[in-house]
């Protein structure tokens, strides 16, 4: 049996999913291993894909030619554009997701993926000769040879799963851990932490008084992720909204003692944005209820999700606490919540390409990076993949800037600073946050994916397609209107008429008009696309933003473009303040303007690192 | 604002050094639109790598004959286009082209900027780049350790204050747009009343801020003393003092009780209380309400002390009347010195002594800051001028506009302050919205 592949694959999560299938698609023979293949593409946590930022990601990832958005789009019950009234810049897609499906559907996927071979091994080790990485030994001592070796091993790594008093060594929801892997990832010298995380306890929909509570829909309009979605998403099932109050607090407050987070039972680090009802409670006293979302975790199932509601409390606690909560009263826990504890290493390990620095042909992606989320696991599992192409190829690295896409934004983060809590994506991290938007993801990102190769021509035709929608609608914008034409337009949108012709251009600029309006009294607009109408109204109103941000990039591409030499040696560079010195050490940048980015290096050493590479 | 490719300015001599010509360069793409501006007349010429013109440069205040040279890039020092503006020596002229410029946009360079601008545009031999590295180093360091004593005292307050204020507004904002479904802007009102008050703050650190102020409107001295100290003396051996330029303002010249010279960039008006030395039959008390009337609107008040005369009874009335604060006690005729008196400082106007120490000591007492201090003052108001336009576009439309460019203009304002503080504008805002708000799922 030929055991030689171009790349190996260790996990079959979001990212490890991302990573095989960009190889696979790039044409490189390509196995995938998962310690249950009853695990692909699983759903750990919470039923859905997207969100604020998130949304963003799968966007992007569709853009580059990545799976996520299509498969979530197979998998869709509900779907709703979030932050409509925040404005066009985060506005963000969000779906319900039947976790089954979505399993089911991606392992489908996979198994009809040319270049791709799937496997239900546990991996032990990795081959690693004169620090390069050239295969894998599973823990039946079986080898197998490869060019490059992905690890996407999510929370596995020496997973302990703690409810109150109980604590178990087990990955999520009953899975296998993964033990001898991460003791040996120690001896190859990866920084080896700890975080945590957790999840809300699962109840049966058939117990859950909905009449309590608050139904919310999805979404008229007809949304998907994919660009080559060409069906409407599934779209009818229901979530609904309930509170906690002063009786759940003082439940929690009361067992404090037998919370893990709190009496010493956990040792990781967890994230500050995904709290556990309990971090919530005591951090914010003032509060008087916290909302609860229930969400339907499939269309088969009855089990429902209690978004929220994420604890490690003991089991009784978990059942006290739901009888206080409007419309679960008597609900009936299916799965009880849980805290995870799992190893991670220090993402400041790594290139931007997400290869480690001290072995080559090692590429780490997902939650092992210290991240957290379906989507940034996958974003960062489609650009290893990419990247272990590349590196197969000798080729140049692709990295994605931080003005080009979240992507770009979140890999810069983990590998520039590093953290210290599982990362999440958030649109606060973005500086360029009015560029990177939805509507204009296709033209970030399609040609940047065709030059990988990743973006098929389907794909890119249908981005083709749009690009030239949006030309004419340029053209027709020219046009003059007479505003005694449109005099009812202004009156809808209570703008004052103004007293010339005006282009349509001027129109949309107006901050009181919207396409909608637009196109209904302006015919020659009623030919196209709510979505082209709308990429090109954000783009005409926030011109002078955009054009702001614009400058800035440009401003910093030299910084950007501007390689440093892998041999530097920081510590002993003659003029840098020690601080500097150990910081470029660690991070040792791929470009001058991420060595700007590092906390503690400052603008003066900057320049005294141009300096020293001018003079070398 | 953009850190590589907008236009930067700095004095290529030194700002307190006496000189026969001082040169200022500008650089960056807006540099011989900005030379346009203020030297005329202006020529464009554009086959050649650089041009040399005879013109006369104005600015609010005064003008020159001057040299101008514009470099076309990328034949130039920083391979961007460049200008030089060469004119008579003098730090009045060099600052007052410094002030016109900055006010048009341009931006003073922080150190190295011109050596760094240089290399990324592969203009930098291997030669001129030895050793820059000290430089830099060097300079950067009294930059920040200027900077740390311009922190201290109400400019800082202020400035942290807001930042404060801002980054509440920030957070309150950004939440809702990373946590749609958790959160609601729920007082706004709050946030629109902080930023007013943020602008009134601001708009008072503009209009008072020590070097504005005093370069604008000059400062008051108030020579105060017993007939006979030598108070015309010291004016004119202050007059005649190379640094002083004796400024010609109309009406004022002939005025014997007014005399204004400009040192440092700054006018220094010298105000003779007349009113002391006016006869010795007048009593004691007249004479002092009449200097208290003077120094109401004075900086600073010179109290004259004869060093060869035993000590009077109206000096030390008039010195407890007088707020410490502003006053400086100048013994004279130290060369001729018969008595010890407690003086904060001594000089002889006869031969000058002391002179450049009085000028020193007047600008010490008004934390007046020359030179790198200077510049890194101004440089910290531009940045809250830019900060101020990014809060008043905020509060002139936060009805309309979306809360993502609501807040752009925020973050915007809170990045020119942080450029003073020198946080990091990001990180904090993360820090800032997890701390403040229960959000997560």
């Amino acid at each position: 049996m030929n055991k030689e592949y171009d790349a190996i694959v260790i996990g079959a999560g979001h990212a490890g999913i991302e990573a095989a299938y960009a190889l696979a698609k790039l044409g490189k023979n390509t196995l995938l291993t998962s310690m249950s293949l009853d695990s692909i593409g699983f759903m750990a946590c919470n039923p859905n894909v997207g969100g604020s930022a998130k949304g963003h990601l799968v966007k992007e990832i569709d853009a580059l030619g990545g799976l996520m958005g299509e498969i979530a789009d197979l998998a869709t019950i509900q779907i709703r554009m979030l932050n409509l009234s925040n404005g066009p810049a985060v506005h963000s897609l969000r779906a319900q997701v039947d976790k089954n499906l979505y399993h089911r559907k991606m392992k489908e996927r996979l198994e009809n993926t040319e270049n791709l071979t799937i496997l239900q091994s546990e991996v032990a080790n990795i081959i690693i000769d004169a620090n390069i990485a050239c295969g894998v030994i599973t823990a039946m001592g079986d080898k197998y040879k490869a060019n490059v070796v992905i690890l996407a091993t999510g929370v596995y790594l020496n997973a302990k799963i703690i409810t109150g008093e109980y604590s178990k060594l087990s990955g999520p929801n009953g899975f296998y851990r993964s033990e001898i892997l991460g003791n040996n990832l120690k001896s190859i010298g990866l920084p080896i932490r700890r975080f945590k995380t957790g999840t809300p306890p699962r109840v049966m929909g058939s117990t859950v008084d909905f009449a309590k509570m608050t139904v919310q829909n999805g979404d008229n309009d007809r949304l998907s992720f994919s660009i080559i979605t060409d069906f409407d998403v599934r779209n009818d099932m229901l979530c609904y909204l309930t509170y906690t109050n002063e009786d759940t607090h003082k439940i929690i407050l009361s067992n404090l003692d037998k919370a893990p987070l709190y009496n010493g039972a956990i040792e990781g680090t967890g994230p500050r944005y995904c709290p556990s009802i309990e971090d919530k409670v005591v951090r914010f006293k003032d509060k008087s209820r916290h909302q609860l979302f229930i969400e339907p975790e499939g269309a088969e199932t009855n089990e429902m999700y209690v978004q929220g509601l994420s604890t490690s409390l003991p089991y009784y606690i978990q059942e006290e606490i739901l009888a206080t909560i409007p419309g679960l009263e008597n609900a009936k826990i299916t799965r009880y919540g849980y805290a995870i504890e799992y190893d991670c290493i220090d993402p400041q390990a790594l290139l931007p390409t997400l290869e480690t620095k001290t072995v080559k042909g090692l590429f780490c992606c997902g939650q092992i990076n210290g991240s957290s989320g379906y989507e940034e696991a996958a974003a960062q599992g489609l650009i290893a993949g990419i990247n272990a192409c590349q590196y197969v190829d000798k080729k140049e690295p692709f990295v994605l800037k931080r003005d080009e896409a979240y992507i770009g934004v979140l890999i810069d983060d983990l590998v520039t600073n590093g953290t210290n809590e599982p990362y999440r994506m958030m649109t606060s991290r973005a500086e360029y946050r009015l560029s990177l938007r939805q509507d204009n993801v296709y033209f970030r990102l399609s040609d940047l994916g065709k030059k990988t190769g990743l973006t098929d021509s389907f794909r890119y035709e249908k981005y083709l397609q749009k690009k030239s929608e949006i030309e004419a609608l340029e053209k027709v914008a020219i046009t003059k209107i007479n505003p005694s034409c449109i005099t009812e337009l202004f009156k809808e949108c209570n703008e004052n008429l103004p007293k010339n012709s005006i282009s349509i251009k001027d129109l949309f600029k107006r901050p009181g008009i919207n396409a909608q309006a637009l196109s209904k009294y302006i015919p020659e607009l009623s030919k196209f696309a709510p979505d082209v109408l709308h990429h090109y109204e954000v783009e005409t109103k926030y011109e002078g933003y955009l054009s702001r941000q614009t400058r800035d990039v440009k401003a910093m591409e030299k910084m950007e473009n501007y390689l440093l030499p892998p041999e530097i040696d920081y510590l002993s560079l003659h003029g840098l303040r020690i601080e500097a010195r150990q910081k470029l050490e660690k991070v040792r940048p791929r470009t001058l303007a991420q060595a700007s980015r590092i906390s503690g290096v400052t603008p003066a050493d900057i320049n005294v690192l141009i300096v020293f590479l001018k003079r070398k | 604002m953009n850190k590589n490719t907008d236009t930067i300015m700095a004095c290529a001599t030194p700002l307190n050094a006496i000189g026969a010509i001082g040169i200022i360069r500008i650089s960056g793409g807006e540099s011989h639109p900005l030379l346009a501006k203020i030297f005329k007349p202006y020529k464009e010429q554009k086959d050649c790598h650089a041009l040399m013109q005879l013109g006369e440069i104005t600015t609010k205040n005064f003008k020159d004959k001057c040299f101008a040279v514009k470099f076309y890039a990328p034949n130039s020092y920083t391979g961007e286009d460049m200008a030089e503006i060469q004119f008579h020596g003098g730090v009045a002229i060099a600052r007052g082209v410094l002030r016109s410029l900055s006010l048009l946009g341009c931006r003073i360079a922080e150190p190295g900027e011109f050596t760094k601008r240089s290399f990324l545009n592969n203009k930098l031999t291997l030669n001129e780049a030895e050793g820059i590295a000290d430089i830099i180093n060097a300079q950067s360091e009294s930059h920040a350790m200027q900077a740390y004593r311009m922190l201290s005292g109400e400019f800082s307050k202020i400035v942290h204050d807001a930042c404060k204020l801002l980054l509440d507004a920030i957070a309150s904002v950004d939440v809702i747009l990373d946590y749609p479904e958790e959160t609601s802007i729920e007082d706004f009102d709050k946030i629109i009343v902080n930023l007013k008050s943020i602008e009134a703050q601001f708009i008072k650190i503009l209009d008072s801020s020590a070097n504005r102020r005093y370069i604008e409107y000059g400062i008051n001295v108030v020579i105060a003393g017993m007939p006979n100290t030598g108070k015309s003396s010291l004016l004119n051996a202050i007059i005649k003092d190379e640094r002083a330029i004796v400024t010609e303002i109309p009406g004022t010249t002939r005025d014997i009780l007014k005399e204004s010279i400009e040192i440092d960039g700054v006018r220094i008006n010298f105000i003779d209380t007349a009113g002391i030395h006016d006869s010795s039959d007048v009593i004691e008390q007249i004479g002092i309400d009449r200097a208290l009337v003077a120094i109401k609107s004075a900086d600073i008040v010179l109290v004259l002390t004869d060093l060869s005369e035993s000590p009077s009874n109206l000096e030390k009335h008039l010195l407890k009347e007088l707020p410490i604060e502003k006053t400086i006690k100048v013994g004279n005729k130290s060369d001729i010195k018969r008595f010890n008196k407690k003086t904060d400082i001594n000089v002889s106007a006869k031969t000058g002594c002391g002179i450049d120490e009085l000028i020193i000591c007047i600008f010490k007492k008004l934390q007046l800051t020359t030179d790198v201090g200077y510049i890194t003052r101004e440089r910290h108001l531009e940045l809250v001028t830019s900060a101020l336009q990014s809060i008043r576009i905020v509060l002139t439309t936060y009805t309309i506009a979306s809360p993502d460019i609501i807040a752009e203009e925020l973050k915007e304002a809170y990045r020119c302050l942080t450029e003073i503080t020198g946080e990091n504008a990001t990180e904090s805002v993360i820090d800032k919205i997890f701390s403040t708000f229960c959000v997560g799922k």
